[in-house]
């Protein structure tokens, strides 16, 4: 999807997550009962709706927000919202499209080398913190990206955030001198 | 010299005297001070003849004990809050550190380490034992010492991820780099408790160099410290002729069996290995390898690569069956002429959509589902066949049904890998180029450009099928709904018996508009306007409030229930709001410092007020009898009863009007559970 500057390094987007607003009360338990896909959870209040088209799955608050996750794309993403909201449409809710936004993106990144990880978390002390007790790679925080990335030793990146592209470009030439 | 100027002469030139206590101007001769306050040691003289200093010791952190004049009174009594934190800190610290047999430099450096994080306020909102074995991991991070994060755990009973979040976020916050975790620092610990006996140091030796072999070779990244030590040592105890089985090690070392044989295996992998004994007591082997996850993950890719491969046959034969098959079916089709038109549909190798409409038509054209579609066509197909195979003969029938269900699913093999890419790329295709034209948000409307409302369709049920849902949940949540009905029976029970206690959750705070006044009076104002009155507060005393300072609250006014939890609320509010409403806290912090403890809390009502929901109505009608919470200030009616009623509705414990009172504005020791 993007190239760096010397090496083209390709960012598979594995999930995209947004929020949008139908403007109208949902009664859940009609869309429970009516709904072939849905899975209705009564003590927390929601209903899980999923579409097989874009694959998405989707919590329905019964205020009219809904979070749609499990697209790989933007687009993809609007689109199945909007599916989302005929489908409630055909059941019957005065359903109005509003308010749609993506709230987390979240990608795959491969560097053709491995990371030293203790030597990659001493030369980025305040941004990067590594447990090896908790959790295999290190977990490095880019603040006014609002990004959190996470580096495997494989050389594996996975990124959650918005602006990946510029992330990933960010964090190369760190990564590529601990290898 | 104190450098002052002679006031009756105006000369510098003044002369102390520590002795008589003393200054004298040398000019003038006029005395300036006299019984002049020393700060001089002073010593006296012991009964063996020798000389110690008189004072007393006073402790760094805090007031001091007060001496205890009529015996043990509770230590606590009479402490500020911070320092009272402090000590049951102290406490809390030593306790644990003795038993994880920490040094007392170590506990004294953890003890500076939570003081800092009281400072910073990181105890708030966080169990206190947590962020003390925080503190104390943190220290023997920063020593080296061999202690690990599940020791704590383990000592606690906390989860360790729970351990390890509060850790990290006191390191953030306390800007202290943690070295990395060395294996090699565990090695003598559980070599130790291996007993090794006296070859105790040679087998730790070895332990070490293989360790730093694994180290080379890309083992050690992300892994767990302890499972690399396990596997080190169960390999060196074996090279020295020691019997420890992996369920000894395991226990020592606490990782799981798993986990140890996959280390086994990795290192098995690497070249290191292969050496003997004595030769790898000799050599080193310089070369790298690769992280073993690497390698899997490579192998993973020649696995898939392979698969493509066979797959790629396995067409090529398949494509030969069905040729095959075709031949079958053209003499299907002249011996039953009913079912010529399926099968004449199905032997072409055109699109799924054309053949499942026209045969069926109710499949839904663009059903990406070949499955789906491929059990129902199989299904009818057998339907047809055996409606059309009754006319003839059984053992023709058998193997031609024999066949078919072969010849199906391998039609359907290749077909639908081919067909579903080929259809849902159009389809995408199709879809998405109309609604990238029309607006991205604007008007709210539903953009129906390219959605299908045929499959839409499909996704909502019939009435028969709705009813057989519904008793599908039912019977899945019967759990649920009998807790609830149980719910609802207890509480028309206690309704009746008139001691029904709403318990309503928990409402989110409400972020209103923030007020933009000049005074406190006009924020006050508009402030109350904005919320609803309580019968509680005397006005006309708020309205004074600016005028006049305030003298000490009237106590005796105060009903402790009521207050306690308007109180309550009150104090929750400002802790989870601290960071939050700044007109609110600008508010509060005016009204604050025009009254001493008890006004405090109510400017902190006043700063709840803004806080509160405003979807509370206002329950209570409390009988206007107009209380005076603290002395100056007022509010109008129905505001204190709308903070009581959110204190009750909230159920939480009620701290007592005493202790609050008892307590300073800043005092919060953490109990609240709020969060962060």
């Amino acid at each position: 999807m993007d190239a760096d500057s010397d090496v083209a390094l390709d960012i598979l987007i594995t999930n995209v997550v947004c929020v949008f607003r139908t403007r109208c009360h949902l009664n859940l338990r009609k869309i429970a009962l009516e709904g072939a896909n849905v899975i209705y959870k009564r003590d927390v209040g929601k209903v899980l709706m999923k579409l097989r088209k874009p694959r998405i799955t989707a919590t329905i608050w019964s205020s009219g927000k809904i979070i749609c996750t499990g697209a790989t794309s933007e687009e993809e993403a609007k689109f199945g919202a909007r599916r989302l909201a005929r489908s409630l449409q055909k059941l019957g809710f005065q359903v109005i499209f509003t308010d749609f936004k993506v709230v987390n993106v979240l990608a795959v990144c491969n560097m053709p080398f491995e990371i030293r990880l203790p030597e990659f978390t001493k030369n980025n002390r305040p941004h990067a913190s590594y447990e090896p007790e908790l959790h295999p790679a290190v977990c490095y925080r880019i603040k006014s990206l609002r990004a959190t990335l996470q580096i495997f030793s494989t050389g594996s990146i996975t990124v959650t955030g918005n602006l990946l592209c510029y992330c990933c470009g960010q964090i190369y030439p760190f990564v590529f001198e601990s290898r | 010299m104190t450098g002052r100027v002679c006031r009756a002469c105006g000369s510098t030139d003044i002369e102390l005297d520590a002795a008589r206590g003393d200054a004298v101007c040398t000019a003038c001769g006029s005395v300036l001070e006299d019984n002049i306050i020393v700060s001089e040691v002073q010593f006296v003289e012991n009964s063996g003849g020798g000389s110690s200093a008189v004072g007393q010791f006073v402790s760094l952190d805090g007031p001091g004990k007060t001496p205890t004049l009529g015996g043990g009174f509770h230590v606590n009594l009479g402490k500020e809050s911070r320092a009272q934190t402090l000590q049951n800190g102290r406490r809390h610290i030593h306790h644990l550190g003795s038993q994880l047999q920490l040094n007392q430099h170590c506990l004294d450096t953890a003890f500076i380490f939570f003081k800092m994080a009281v400072n910073k306020s990181l105890t708030r909102g966080r169990k206190m034992t947590h962020v003390i074995a925080a503190c104390l991991y943190l220290v023997c991070r920063t020593e080296g010492t061999p202690h690990m994060l599940l020791d704590l755990s383990d000592l606690l009973q906390v989860n360790v991820y729970v351990l390890g979040k509060t850790f990290l976020l006191l390191a953030r916050e306390l800007c202290i780099n943690a070295p990395a975790i060395d294996p090699c620092l565990y090695i003598p610990r559980f070599a130790h408790l291996l007993e090794f006996g006296e070859k105790n140091h040679e087998v730790s030796m070895t332990a070490l160099r293989l360790l730093q072999c694994m180290k080379r070779d890309w083992m050690h990244t992300g892994r767990r410290p302890s499972g690399l030590c396990g596997a080190a040592l169960l390999v060196a105890a074996r090279m020295h002729d020691f019997r420890r089985t992996v369920k000894e090690v395991i226990s020592v070392v606490k990782v799981c069996e798993s986990t140890l044989r996959k280390r086994l295996t990795e290192f098995e992998d690497t070249p290191t290995s292969q050496l003997t004994i004595d030769e790898f007591m000799k050599i080193d082997l310089e070369g790298e390898c690769d992280p073993p996850s690497y390698t899997a993950g490579q192998r993973k890719l020649r696995m898939k690569q392979l698969e493509q491969v066979l797959s790629k046959q396995l067409e090529e034969v398949e494509g030969e069956i069905s040729s095959y098959q075709d031949a079958i079916e053209i003499e299907l089709e002249n011996s039953r002429p009913k079912a010529r038109g399926a099968l004449a549909n199905l032997s072409k190798d055109g699109s799924v959509e054309d053949t499942t409409s026209s045969i069926f038509g109710e499949e839904d054209a663009e059903d990406e589902e070949l499955e789906a579609a491929a059990s129902h066509m199989n299904k009818d197909f057998y339907r047809e066949l055996l409606g059309g195979g009754s006319g003839s003969s059984d053992a023709v029938e058998i193997p031609e049904e024999g066949g078919h269900p072969l010849a199906l699913e391998s039609l359907l093999g290749p077909l639908p890998t081919a067909a579903s890419l080929g259809i849902s790329d159009s389809i995408r295709e199709c879809i998405s180029s109309p609604n990238r034209d029309p607006n991205a948000s604007g008007d709210g409307e539903l953009d129906l450009s390219g959605i299908d409302d045929l499959e839409i369709d499909r996704y909502i049920l019939n009435e028969a099928e709705a009813r057989v849902k519904a008793e599908l949940w039912m019977r899945e949540n019967a759990e649920y709904l009998r807790e609830q009905r149980e719910k609802e029976a207890r509480i028309a029970k206690e309704k009746e018996l008139g001691i029904y206690k709403e318990h309503k959750p928990k409402k989110s705070c409400k972020r209103r508009e923030p007020i933009q006044a000049s005074t406190a009076r006009e924020a006050i104002e508009k402030m109350l306007e904005q919320k609803k009155i309580s019968s509680k507060i005397n006005y006309s005393v708020l309205r004074d409030l600016n005028s006049k300072g305030l003298d000490s609250p009237q106590r005796d006014d105060i009903r402790p229930t009521e207050k306690g939890s308007a109180k309550k609320l009150s104090w929750r509010r400002v802790v989870a709001c601290r960071s939050g409403a700044d007109p609110g806290t600008s508010v509060g912090k005016r009204l604050r410092p025009l009254v001493s403890t008890l006004p405090a809390k109510k400017a902190a009502l006043g700063e709840a007020a803004f806080l509160n929901s405003p979807a509370l109505g206002p329950e209570l009608a409390r009988p206007a009898a107009v209380l005076v919470e603290s002395g100056p200030v007022s509010y109008q009616s129905e505001e204190v009863a709308d903070e009581d009623d959110a204190d009750e509705d909230d159920g939480e414990p009620c701290i007592s009007a005493l202790k609050m009172l008892g307590n300073n504005a800043y005092g919060c020791d953490g109990d609240d559970d709020d969060g962060f």
